[in-house]
């Protein structure tokens, strides 16, 4: 699964996307858990950036919403354009 | 009916004229032009960078203009949105709304303002002269949306 991180997470994560394999059923939480783990940038980025926003190709979601790997997973802050 | 995300600048004057000698048919043309800041509780900005997820904003857009389309109609509208380095005064974004009637146009307009602001996938980040800030969504922006 492809994952998108935008803005300040992105920043902090020190890059823009990662590809993962979800072997069993995950939701966008339990990704972000397991995302944390993979080191003291992403766990830092995840404890700094609050109310991070997901989206499960392009339309918002909820945290309890269940990926597949064929998604692309979408994890930001909220918008600031206009 | 056009959704343009783009890096570079864009000319007020020529977009809202080939708009308006397109729409012949109609009473009113609304424009809405957001332009960099100089300055933010009296300290300079020197740029902005704003981010986009190109392949969500157009996604967002097309589903809130269907939304509000089915309760306010109008006839044609135009979007354009920068991303990028951009310096204090250069435009940002671009709305032009085409209808019969004035109120239609007026109330598409701040609605699709609002709505961008609120979910369409683009962050700023003002650079000032010693640091930089990630602009915050203002709680406000949330509480204005209409066809929620």
């Amino acid at each position: 699964m492809k994952i998108f991180y935008f803005a300040e997470l992105k920043q902090l994560i020190g890059k823009s996307q990662d590809l993962i394999i979800i072997t069993k059923k995950k939701t966008v939480s339990e990704v972000i858990i397991d995302l944390r783990k993979k080191g003291k940038n992403y766990d830092y980025a995840f404890s700094k950036v609050t109310n991070i926003k997901c989206a499960i190709n392009c339309e918002y979601v909820n945290p309890s919403k269940e990926v597949k790997n064929e998604d692309e997973l979408a994890l930001f802050p909220p918008v600031t354009g206009g | 009916m056009k959704i343009r995300i783009q890096k570079k600048n864009f000319d007020f004057a020529r977009e809202i004229n080939s708009f308006t000698k397109k729409n012949t048919n109609v009473g009113a043309v609304a424009s809405f032009l957001g332009k960099v800041r100089k300055t933010k509780k009296n300290k300079q900005i020197i740029s902005i960078d704003i981010e986009c997820y190109k392949a969500m904003a157009t996604f967002q857009i097309k589903k809130i203009v269907k939304k509000l389309n089915s309760k306010i109609l109008i006839n044609d509208y135009l979007i354009i949105h920068r991303y990028g380095k951009l310096l204090p005064n250069e435009n940002i974004v671009l709305v032009l709304v085409a209808s019969k009637h004035r109120k239609e146009s007026f109330i598409f307009l701040e609605s699709l303002i609002d709505w961008l602001k609120a979910k369409v996938s683009f962050w700023k980040k003002e650079n000032f002269i010693n640091h930089s800030e990630w602009v915050e969504q203002e709680k406000e922006d949330l509480k204005k949306l209409i066809c929620n």
